[in-house]
């Protein structure tokens, strides 16, 4: 228990920082209130160092279904969460702030503090609450942990939302948000306890193991069948994907852009932690070829993953709101990385173990490349605010609000640009190395309708995209258009950097220093478990799991290498049939 | 279970820690239920007996009726009760979990074998655990929910 | 090395233009894009012209993306330093071109334009899939930025809709690449987008059902980029809409990633569906070259017609390539070089006329020999070297192309693997190719007839005044409107400075084109041979053409020129004997042979 606790460390490194900004966030003192900011960029970067080991390195002997995503996994929510609190300042409190006001403007007189009134402490130690449900995913090995830390990382959110604005949008956001939250979590809540039903468990190795005995007997019992699949439509709320996807336009464009883009990464990777943990835990050796996931977890992934692409795309086309393109954007970008989940993490050794066909490893990858463009463009929205003639400001909103913005303000039109281009997936730029690994993993597991439809659907997002970086690079801003008031950038200087910081990392890391990067991915998606019994035969499951209804195209299997070469194919199936891997003993 | 329940020192059951056998069948092993109910009733009792005989007494109308949280009990439900009600719940909440975390923790300790680190470390968990309720007292304070003006 | 200072070369000077002043802007393109020209002349002096395919830098390949296998490896062969040629040599001439038609936003055009040839460049020296496909999309980019802000009323769609169609495309072909790559992974046990892994792994393990669908997704991502036919409406559009300098290296340049995409890519990855589909390819590029020469006809935009013209012409570039021989290849590549220097040329000369007239429309203009002979003799030279008039470069490579189509079937079954199989294209084939060539002569002559010849018609406001008022008094007096007024009536000596270079190369390659036939003997050869070694025909055509093949013979094992030095024959080994051939069998009916 005490190891345990020792890989919790970067957890509790937040928590005392969220119970110091609770206190800090409450001084009468402007200065030190606004201490609230570095506190948690300190803790997140401690965070992130002790989530690597510290000095020692990396621990990739803890056992689970993904042992490295607990390290890697943490770290990379450490780094994106400084990024992300960079846009924090200036959210909440502006009044009690002294507005320094843009150049040639006199300082707006600060109202008097009053503690009841004031939010920043809440709000900071929201954000470090939410990050730290977040780690808590990477590391989840219980359904019960996993369950509370998703919660961990949602209810802070529906009150960040809330209170991003004070405008009434924002209540009605948060409400939906709530709600429509509520119930995923309930959808889910309630397919753990169906796979505890059926497994006799809700520790992730021993829900394993009895997947495994169940699988050797002759199927994986319906009621455990059904616990998945509900969790995994429950998850679809986290990760914004199909049947439960009606709420990201709306609450995105509700909250202010800052909340918005914690929105569109961090419940987004607490889903996938847990979607990834679970599919960790039934494995990749079912199905025609032995390398899918059971048949109906598979056929779910693969509609919601078709749909959640198809949709989210389509329908970013109609929309003129910047926010509500990256809203649905954001849940297109779900549907890409699902192609991940479902190709899983090949067999193991040789080619299968790198990044390039782990699919894990992609899905990992890729949130990383998908949170460093995402709040890139996030922070151009928050940087931009339009000045109404009574004083008031409000975020920019339509995308006609960013034109000759390369001109005008050439760090923040760059960074729209380059983010933009980036979530196209435009080479050479980051989001084009993120989307190789999905591809190549979806055609090295034999998924070659998925991969088109996700090319496809790559291209259907170029016309959004583009539309996103022709606005700042292309077309000019007419004057006769500020009709609803000037548009000014936030004194909140910040936010310009947060994204400056995210455009650099997009040429970056794409071009020479995201070799770090792509090996930390390879090593995230080696399960504890998979590898030791993927690629069985399908023949020994039950006729209730083998029928993969959306496997379409490869109807004829991958021509299999005589084991001669040591293929990993050959080499397990002549495995078939022997005696389970003698840690499934040990746990059962 | 190895949950994150266990793994936070809240449920006693990781450690298989010699449990008194539920299924007893001696009375005696009631005793202190029977003591908790006879403590009870008796500070009830006391209590009414005791402002009975020292209590002022006045009487009224308004003494006469249902005590409601200072809202008036009869009329419409839709009424605007003061926010600060919702704070001292909340706080009020705040230390009733503590409690409840505190009496299983309690209750277990003196069964640890105290020459060994797992009771520092027990220890430490309560101690943990107490602060944050104090940060949250602290909150409170500075937040100003005990401020009645 | 050397070729990673073409590409670093307008990437320096690019970034020197947007730090620059805009006054700047116009010398530093100009030095970004002549340097890679004198550097280019320097390597291509010193460049082993007749030694063959092989790459001839011998550059370490850099890690880009360790854990994807993508790395940073640039070489070049005779095909790909002819094609670098082109490029560096349309670099300056654009750049020169565009002085006076560009004159806001200087910065960023001259900047995007020295990103473009960066680009370009990179494409054809890549020697790594992935590295192949981040220049083959960045092409994009600067393209869409040049369209959409230096282009006509409706560029803001053409830009657009070039971009998707592209972008499609590629990303298709991308899929079919990564398949080849976890093909070749699964084999070696590493990952690797190297070019030659590649098409090794494609040729070798490829059975011909997964050939023919990476067949089917590679061409479909160059297909859309050269056009072929029904995917070729973003042209048009892009052409019309693009500024001149666009124009040209739209023609010059980008149409021919596709066919070399085609060369490099489709035929030695997929050698066995590519000899089966090849009288599907023919087909749609003849129709590509006989529909698309008949829309010529009825234009009445000059840049429209010529914009439609190379749709047509690229058919022939590609009917030579899938001819699969020798002659044809050569004429192929050769139609690459040709097309980008007439085309290029004649959009160049248009543009002229444009900047003078403010108008394309054949209706408006006429007789402009009588006011521009220079303009005019320039017209007429390109237009007979687009033509393929004797003499002039056009005429070699068509007449390349429809020889390699019309030996197609001859060649491919003297070949002693394929004793009698017949090849893939055969006479038909050229024959109606070349009526092709009729309909060019036709619209392209009736143009220079309508617009060059015949009685003088200028469009209101452009009359014998106006040229007079303008010459007399010069920029200052004339119209404020006019943006162009400075310009002369005929051309200036820098218009003619930078379509002389074209026109020397045209007559060059016309007259003597045999160094650079010898040069492509070679290699085009070795890609014959290979894909006479990597091909069984045991990939049916889908519909009967020419002669029903015979039952396959016997398999001997091919000689040791492998250039992979991989045995051919393993594969054929554990195969089972060849099913018989099923006539009419449909793609996916395919017969399976191996796997």
């Amino acid at each position: 228990m005490i190891e345990k606790l020792q890989t919790l460390w970067p957890e509790i490194t937040l928590f005392i920082a969220a119970c110091a900004v609770m206190i800090v966030g409450l001084s009468g003192t402007r200065s030190i209130r606004a201490l609230c900011t570095p506190i948690c960029g300190l803790a997140l970067l401690i965070a992130t160092f002790l989530s690597l080991g510290g000095l020692g390195g990396v621990d990739i002997t803890v056992t689970g279904p993904l042992p490295v995503l607990a390290s890697y996994g943490k770290a990379m929510v450490g780094v994106i969460g400084v990024i992300l609190l960079l846009l924090i300042p200036g959210v909440v409190d502006r009044e009690f702030d002294a507005a320094p006001g843009g150049p040639g403007e006199a300082p707006q007189p600060p109202r008097a503090f009053e503690a009841i009134r004031s939010n920043t402490a809440e709000f900071h130690a929201f954000f470090l609450f939410s990050l730290m449900g977040l780690m808590l995913c990477a590391g989840a090995d219980d359904l019960i942990w996993l369950f509370l830390a998703l919660e961990l990382t949602s209810l802070p959110t529906y009150v960040m939302v809330t209170i991003s604005t004070a405008r009434n949008r924002s209540l009605e956001a948060g409400v939906k948000y709530f709600f429509l939250g509520a119930l995923g979590a309930a959808i889910f809540l309630y397919g753990f306890a169906l796979i505890y039903g059926g497994t006799g468990s809700t520790n992730l190795e021993a829900v394993h193991a009895s997947i495994v005995a169940q699988a050797d007997a002759g199927g994986i019992n319906s009621i455990t069948m059904a616990g998945f699949v509900m969790a995994i439509i429950g998850l679809c709320f986290k990760i914004a994907a199909v049947p439960m996807h009606f709420y990201t336009p709306d609450v995105y464009q509700g909250a202010a852009a800052p909340v918005a883009a914690f929105l569109a990464f961090v419940p987004k990777s607490a889903g996938f932690f847990a979607i990834m943990l679970l599919t960790a835990t039934l494995g990749w050796s079912f199905g025609a070829s032995g390398t899918e996931l059971p048949g109906p977890v598979h056929s779910a992934l693969y509609i919601i993953a078709v749909l959640t692409m198809t949709v989210g795309n389509v329908l970013a086309i109609l929309q003129n709101s910047i926010k509500r393109i990256l809203a649905y954007s954001s849940i297109a970008h779900s549907g890409y990385m699902l192609v991940g989940i479902i190709a899983g993490p090949g067999g193991g050794g040789g080619a299968d173990s790198t990044l390039s066909r782990n699919g894990l490893s992609a899905v990992w990858f890729y949130l990383v490349c998908y949170g460093v463009m995402n709040v890139g463009a996030f922070a151009v929205v928050a940087s931009l605010e339009r000045r109404r003639a009574d004083g008031t400001h409000d975020e920019i909103d339509s995308v006609a609000d960013l034109r000759g913005l390369c001109a005008s303000r050439p760090l923040l039109g760059w960074t729209m640009v380059i983010s933009a281009a980036g979530l196209l997936g435009l080479p050479p730029l980051l989001g084009f190395f993120g989307k190789l690994p999905l591809f190549t993993s979806g055609v090295g597991a034999g998924h070659y309708l998925l991969v088109i439809i996700l090319g496809i659907n790559s291209a259907i997002a170029a016309y959004y995209y583009l539309r996103l970086a022709a606005a700042p690079l292309l077309e000019s801003r007419d004057p006769a258009e500020s009709v609803g008031g000037e548009i000014v950038e936030s004194p909140y200087r910040l936010r310009t950097a947060a994204g400056l910081i995210s455009a650099v990392g997009v040429v970056a890391l794409a071009l020479g220093l995201g070799g770090p990067l792509g090996s930390a991915a390879t090593s995230v998606g080696q399960s504890g478990f998979a590898p030791s019994y993927v690629g069985r035969r399908a023949a020994d499951r039950s006729p209730a799991v083998i029928p993969a209804a959306a496997h379409t195209v490869d109807d004829e299997p991958r021509d299999v290498e005589p084991a001669a070469d040591g293929s990993v194919d050959g080499a397990t199936i002549e495995s078939d049939g022997g005696p389970p891997d003698a840690r499934f003993d040990h746990a059962r | 279970m190895h949950g994150c329940l266990t793994s936070c020192g809240v449920l006693p059951g990781a450690l298989n820690l010699p449990m008194p056998p539920l299924a007893a069948t001696e009375v005696g092993s009631y005793a202190p239920v029977l003591l908790l109910i006879i403590m009870a009733i008796t500070f009830a009792v006391a209590n009414v007996v005791l402002s009975r005989i020292f209590g002022p007494r006045r009487e009224g109308n308004i003494k006469a009726t249902t005590y409601e949280s200072g809202m008036d009990p009869v009329g419409t439900a839709r009424k605007r009760f003061n926010v600060r009600f919702y704070l001292i719940a909340m706080i009020f909440l705040v230390f009733d979990i503590e409690i409840i975390f505190l009496y299983p923790w309690a209750a277990t300790f003196p069964n640890i074998d105290h020459s060994t680190d797992q009771a520092m470390i027990w220890l430490a968990r309560i101690f943990f655990f107490m602060l944050t309720t104090v940060i949250a007292y602290i909150y409170g304070y500075r937040k100003g929910v005990f401020k009645f003006d | 090395m050397n070729l990673a200072l073409l590409i670093a070369i307008p990437l320096v000077f690019a970034f020197a233009v947007a730090l620059s002043r805009p006054a700047q802007a116009r010398l530093l393109a100009t030095i970004g894009t002549l340097l890679p020209v004198a550097l280019y002349i320097v390597q291509a002096l010193g460049f082993p012209w007749l030694r063959g395919e092989t790459d001839f830098y011998n550059t370490d390949a850099i890690d880009l993306f360790p854990s994807l296998g993508v790395r940073l490896s640039l070489n070049a062969d005779t095909v790909s330093m002819l094609l670098i040629g082109l490029t560096v040599l349309l670099g300056p001439i654009c750049v020169i071109g565009s002085y006076t038609a560009v004159q806001d936003r200087l910065k960023t055009y001259y900047g995007w334009l020295l990103v473009l040839q960066a680009a370009m460049t990179g494409v054809f020296a890549a020697r790594d899939a992935v590295l192949f496909f981040v220049f083959f999309e960045f092409t994009l980019v600067p393209m869409y930025i040049l369209i959409s802000l230096y282009g006509s009323t409706n560029r803001k769609a053409a830009a657009t809709k070039f971009f998707l169609y592209t972008f499609t495309g590629s990303v298709i072909m991308l899929a079919g690449l990564a398949y080849i790559a976890w093909v070749s992974a699964t084999r070696t046990g590493e990952w690797s987008f190297d070019l030659t892994t590649l098409t090794v792994a494609s040729s070798e393990y490829l059975s011909n059902r997964e050939q023919a669908w990476v067949f089917g997704a590679l061409m479909l991502g160059f297909a859309v980029k050269v056009p072929l036919f029904p995917l070729h409406t973003w042209l048009p559009l892009a052409h019309t809409e693009a500024p001149t300098a666009g124009s040209v290296i739209l023609a010059g340049v980008l149409l021919k990633l596709g066919t070399y995409g085609m060369y490099k890519f489709v035929l030695p990855m997929c050698p066995e569906a590519a000899l089966a589909y090849a009288p599907l390819v023919a087909v749609v590029s003849i129709i590509g070259i006989l529909y698309a020469g008949l829309i010529c006809w009825v234009q009445t935009d000059v840049k429209k017609l010529v914009a439609y013209s190379s749709v047509s012409h690229l058919g022939f570039c590609v009917l030579g390539l899938f001819s699969m021989t020798s002659i044809g290849l050569t004429g192929s590549l050769l139609y690459m070089i040709n097309h980008g220097l007439s085309t290029g040329a004649l959009f160049l000369l248009i543009g002229m006329m444009y900047e003078r007239y403010h108008t394309r429309s054949m209706k408006e203009l006429g007789g402009l020999a009588a006011r521009m002979p220079v303009w005019a003799t320039f017209m007429v030279f390109f237009v007979m070297s687009s033509v393929g008039l004797p003499g002039l470069n056009g005429f070699v490579s068509e007449l390349y192309c429809l020889l390699g189509t019309f030996q197609a079937g001859d060649e491919w079954a003297h070949h002693p693997t394929r004793a009698g199989l017949g090849g893939p294209l055969g006479p038909w084939f050229a024959a109606v190719a070349a009526v092709g060539m009729i309909v060019g002569a036709m619209y392209l002559l009736y143009m220079v007839g309508k617009v060059v010849w015949g009685p003088l018609v200028e469009p209101h406001g452009h009359g014998a005044h106006a040229h007079g008022h303008r010459h007399s008094a010069g920029a200052p007096a004339s119209a404020p409107s006019d943006a162009h007024a400075h310009l002369p009536a005929d051309l200036t000596p820098r218009e003619i400075g930078i379509l002389l270079p074209l026109a020397a190369l045209c007559i060059f390659l016309g007259v003597y084109p045999r160094p650079v036939l010898k040069a492509l003997e070679g290699p085009t050869q070795q890609m014959v041979e290979s894909l006479h070694m990597h091909t069984r025909g045991s990939l049916q055509t889908p519909w009967p053409v020419g002669a029903p093949p015979p039952p396959r013979p016997a398999h001997t094992a091919p000689a040791a020129t492998d250039p992979h030095d991989v045995p051919a024959n393993q594969h054929p080994a554990d195969e089972p004997p060849a099913a018989p051939a099923s006539g009419g069998a449909g793609a996916g009916s395919a017969q399976e042979a191996g796997h």
